[in-house]
């Protein structure tokens, strides 16, 4: 398809593929969300990327009940339930998916490609989330996530994307502030490129949250390993994620939110193999008044019953 | 005398035979000793030590202080070490409650009847383990034919010592040195000292440190000659007009040992320029009265400008027999009329963390160059003040302040809060030392030896009392202590807040939080200069600053660093700004206590904190608080701190 810049779209029977000049999205219709980004023949994706609401328990969250009172977006975090999903092409809204599909080629082109999911989070009350994917000329996806405010909801801890990559990264590089930042620790942070080698896991006693980047307007993520046993380079490559209006947080660690909810030490975590992103568009602050009842200062909540959304770009 | 086990259950037991404890000051036979740090006076018993391990009393090895007991089953341990980090013992972090809670019934003697004595409680306690050491030495011969003393400068936590077979005597308080005096019974060779260390005796009660429990000889122990004279005591004054400019410089001398000859006193500025000289006969008390100096150099966190104290005794041929040389600063500290605390009639801003001496693979027996590295943590990261919780540290720890400029809140080895803190509530149904009659001397002796021991050291700005113990008469003793004796400080202690009511003060504070249900007699007026708490959120601090405080207002933990933690540190620095009364705070605290072991899994080597080791009751990984990392590295957070404190330098 080098002819033309326009974007490659093949209408699967269970998938939407998008394709393009050193890119190829797989948009899977049963998986419920995006299953293969791959750019330059690399694969960025372990799974699809969902919706994270969880954040491992802080000693000071702890201390403060907040786990107790938030539990529900554990659960929400460790299970995704997709209940919908439409895609568009161009100016065409298919309401739905393409699955009256048998009239295409294998020359299908357009300008621009957007699918949404949707998922009802598992809590009570529930609530939704739509993921939005644009796929743009030359290959960035705008990635939008909009999480529909609900009365009756605990506080969140975080709101963000979770992707998880199929190795683990070598390090990543990113510009925003300098060491670990949250909404309420961020004030002696400089601004600033910065290099970090490999999958840096903060060394707090009992693993748990940890390596939040406040805004940042890109990071780029190096990987030398795929899985594919027909790729036998060795040579890095990499992916860069950057803000679309405004500047994101994110955390790059080896480990989601569950397996460091797990461990009560370090060496409890399991070998290091994958590469969890996480974009967030809203982050609760760390507290530190007392570690036995003192919340986060007001500001630093995340209220449930108030819609987030955020976006950023990836491949960008 | 014989050596009584029963004084481990007698709170009014708590040294026999022991030296009175005096200034910290080093001492050489001349200059060049001096320069190379090697007096002919001092003999390090560091090293390797015989040692037997005792699970009760009752399972003690029967004399083993006897010289010419066959040792061939004793074991080798290095002294200073930690028992239980040698493995004789079981590792336990536990904070609040004491550590034979559910295990044991105790209460302290006298505490709740006022009659109890408690006999037994622990020279028969079940969990009261016994570390044997014994040493073989000969003394060295710089040492032979003068009075010989030994001092052991930390133990945990009540020793008996003997040598050459004879009893010596006993001490408790296990962060202080201990000093007695060896000479009846030392010889040049073949000595043999035997020391004896229960882990717990009354003195556990107060000292129920937030960490872990530890025993046995955990600091250096040296002998420690004496000059034919001697300056055994030394009271240094160095005090600042009120101009601010101009200072005056006092010193008193207690001498030991032969009299006639002289001592010359002579001070030196930073630039080897003579600023005092005097020369007096030799006697008991030496005094040198206030000596006017036009412009000094004030010393502070920016410029620790230190001037050299030269003392030499002459024998009356007029050969050197001592030199003591001691750095020392011009400083003032003091409370205005408007509650504010000044340094050097500037506002004065405590940027502070709380530092347990703490080293991953050796516990509390930290090394120089942990200390050097903490100073350097310090600089690097405007850290100005360090509180010494919740005992004294090693004595070079001190000299370190002074050099660089760390203002220190130096505390007495006190902490009680198991007698009066029962799953939070205010509940002092059995409070030691409170006003237990019984339980006073062992505390206002505590706080004589911190005074004499450190009152030359121009980095202490503060005198506390110690830490979360409540409040009553025998607290108001060690203050009233401090206030009789030292008019160049000011006194803290926060637990008193626990005997008064801030409605008008602090109207959003539930009193039920703070209060015992019982009531209270007041202490504030009577206990610390300064208005303390821990952890009060910045809301209540500000009302507290809003309503006509009439103490000045600190934090003496505030900040709690447990995990991933310090956020929302500029609530609180954003209050210095609005309210001069506010002086600042000290972080809890500054380097996680986790001890590095190798994990038998893995076999990597790993942190391990509190229940890790099966012991219970434990309080877990509430063991690590620091802003630094237990080896030392430094926590994400450390970023913010060192913006924040760089705010108010």
């Amino acid at each position: 398809m080098a002819y033309t810049n326009k974007l490659h779209v093949i209408y699967g029977d269970g998938s939407l593929g998008v394709g393009g000049d050193g890119f190829h999205y797989i948009f899977s219709y049963e998986r419920g969300g995006l299953e293969s980004l791959k750019i330059n023949g690399k694969e960025w994706l372990y799974r699809t990327p969902t919706p994270t609401f969880w954040r491992a328990t802080t000693d000071n969250d702890r201390g403060s009940g907040f786990n107790i009172k938030s539990a529900q977006w554990l659960s929400a975090d460790c299970f995704q339930k997709c209940t919908g999903i439409n895609v568009q092409v161009d100016d065409h809204d298919f309401a739905g998916l393409p699955l009256d599909n048998d009239h295409y080629s294998n020359d299908e082109t357009a300008d621009q490609v957007v699918i949404t999911y949707t998922f009802a989070t598992l809590t009570v009350p529930s609530t939704t989330v739509t993921v939005e994917y644009t796929v743009m000329v030359g290959g960035p996806i705008k990635v939008h996530a909009h999480y529909t405010g609900k009365e009756g909801l605990p506080e969140l801890p975080v709101f963000g994307i979770r992707m998880i990559m199929p190795s683990a990264a070598t390090g990543f590089k990113y510009e925003g502030l300098s060491g670990e930042t949250y909404p309420d620790r961020m004030a002696g942070a400089m601004h600033g490129t910065f290099d970090v080698e490999g999958l840096p896991v903060a060394k707090y006693l009992v693993p748990q949250e940890n390596g939040m980047h406040m805004a940042t307007d890109w990071v780029n993520i190096t990987r030398e390993i795929t899985q594919n046993n027909a790729d036998h380079s060795q040579e890095p490559f990499s992916m860069k994620v950057a803000k679309d209006q405004d500047p994101f947080a994110f955390s790059c660690l080896p480990y989601t939110a569950e397996e460091l909810e797990n461990a009560t030490h370090l060496e409890e975590l399991p070998l290091e193999r994958r590469t969890v992103l996480v974009i967030a568009g809203a982050v609760r602050g760390v507290g530190g008044i007392d570690s036995w009842g003192a919340d986060v200062e007001k500001q630093y909540h995340i209220p449930a019953d108030q819609d987030i959304d955020f976006s950023f770009i990836l491949n960008a | 005398m014989d050596a009584d086990i029963k004084w481990l259950d007698d709170p009014e037991t708590f040294r026999v035979n022991q030296l009175p404890a005096h200034s910290d000051h080093r001492f050489y036979g001349n200059y060049a000793e001096w320069a190379h740090h090697a007096s002919r006076f001092v003999q390090s018993l560091d090293g390797q030590w015989q040692f037997k391990f005792a699970n009760t009393p009752a399972e003690r090895q029967p004399e083993f202080y006897n010289p010419a007991l066959d040792c061939s089953d004793f074991d080798e341990i290095a002294v200073p070490s930690e028992i239980e980090l040698s493995d004789y013992a079981q590792n336990n972090y536990i904070n609040t409650l004491m550590p034979w809670e559910g295990k044991i019934y105790r209460r302290p003697a006298y505490a709740v009847d006022g009659e109890n004595k408690e006999e037994g409680s622990f020279s028969q306690g079940e969990d009261n383990t016994v570390g044997m050491y014994r040493k073989t030495f000969d003394l060295a011969p710089s040492l032979r034919g003068k009075e010989i003393r030994v001092r052991f400068e930390g133990v945990e936590r009540s020793m008996y010592l003997w040598l050459n077979g004879h009893f010596v005597g006993y001490a408790e308080d296990s962060f202080t040195p201990s000093e007695f005096d060896l000479t009846p019974y030392i010889q040049d060779e073949d000595n043999v000292m035997a020391v004896e260390v229960f882990k717990n005796s009354t003195a556990s009660w107060i000292e129920d440190q937030d960490m872990f429990r530890f025993s046995g000889i955990f600091r250096s122990v040296e002998l420690l000659a004496q000059p034919v004279t001697h300056v055994e005591d030394m009271t240094i004054r160095a005090t600042v007009d009120d101009n601010y400019q101009d200072g005056h410089f006092g010193l008193q001398l207690q001498l030991d040992g032969e009299e006639g000859g002289s001592v010359r006193v002579l001070v030196k500025d930073a630039d080897g320029n003579t600023v005092v000289s005097t020369e007096k006969a030799v006697a008991e008390k030496v005094t040198i009265d206030d000596v006017a100096l036009q412009g000094v150099h004030l010393w502070d966190n920016h410029h620790p400008y230190l001037y050299q104290l030269l003392v030499e005794i002459r024998d009356q041929q007029g050969q050197l027999v001592e030199l003591v040389p001691y750095r020392f600063g011009f400083r003032r500290i003091e409370i205005n009329a408007d509650y504010v605390v000044l340094l050097n009639g500037k506002r004065l801003i405590i940027n502070g963390v709380n530092r347990h001496e703490w080293d991953d693979h050796r516990g509390r027996s930290v090394t120089m160059a942990d200390m050097i590295s903490d100073i350097r943590t310090f600089k690097e990261n405007n850290i100005n003040a360090v509180r010494t919780c919740h005992y004294p540290d090693q004595l070079p720890w001190y000299y370190l302040c002074d050099d660089n400029g760390i203002y220190m809140m130096a505390e007495n080895n006190l902490e009680s809060h198991a007698t009066w803190q029962k799953m939070g509530k205010v509940d002092p149904s059995y409070n030691v030392p409170g006003s237990v009659p019984q339980w006073k001397e062992v505390v206002v002796d505590r706080a004589r030896t911190n005074y004499e021991t450190f009152k030359n050291h121009t980095a202490i700005l503060f005198w506390s009392l110690g830490n979360e113990s409540f409040a009553g008469d025998n607290i108001a003793a060690m203050g009233r202590f401090y206030k009789e004796h030292d008019d160049s400080r000011l006194v803290h202690y926060e637990g008193v807040c626990h005997t008064h009511d801030y409605s008008k003060q602090i109207p959003s504070l539930d009193k039920t939080t703070y209060l015992p249900a019982g009531g209270t007699k007041d202490y504030r007026d009577q206990i610390s200069d300064v208005e303390s708490w821990m952890y009060l959120p910045p809301k209540q601090v500000e009302e507290y600053l809003k309503n006509n405080p009439d103490k000045p207002f600190m934090e003496c933990e505030y900040m709690h660093d447990m995990g991933n933690s310090d956020g929302g540190m500029g609530s609180y620095i954003e209050l210095l700004d609005k309210y001069p009364q506010y002086f600042g705070g000290f972080i809890w605290d500054f380097i996680d206590q986790a001890l590095q072991v190798k994990d038998p899994v893995s076999g990597k080597m790993v942190m391990r904190y509190g229940g890790d080791f099966d012991d219970r009751h434990s309080d877990y990984e509430f063991s690590g608080d620091g802003l630094m990392f237990a080896d030392r590295t430094p926590k994400p957070a450390m970023q913010e701190v060192r913006y924040y404190y760089g705010l108010h330098k």
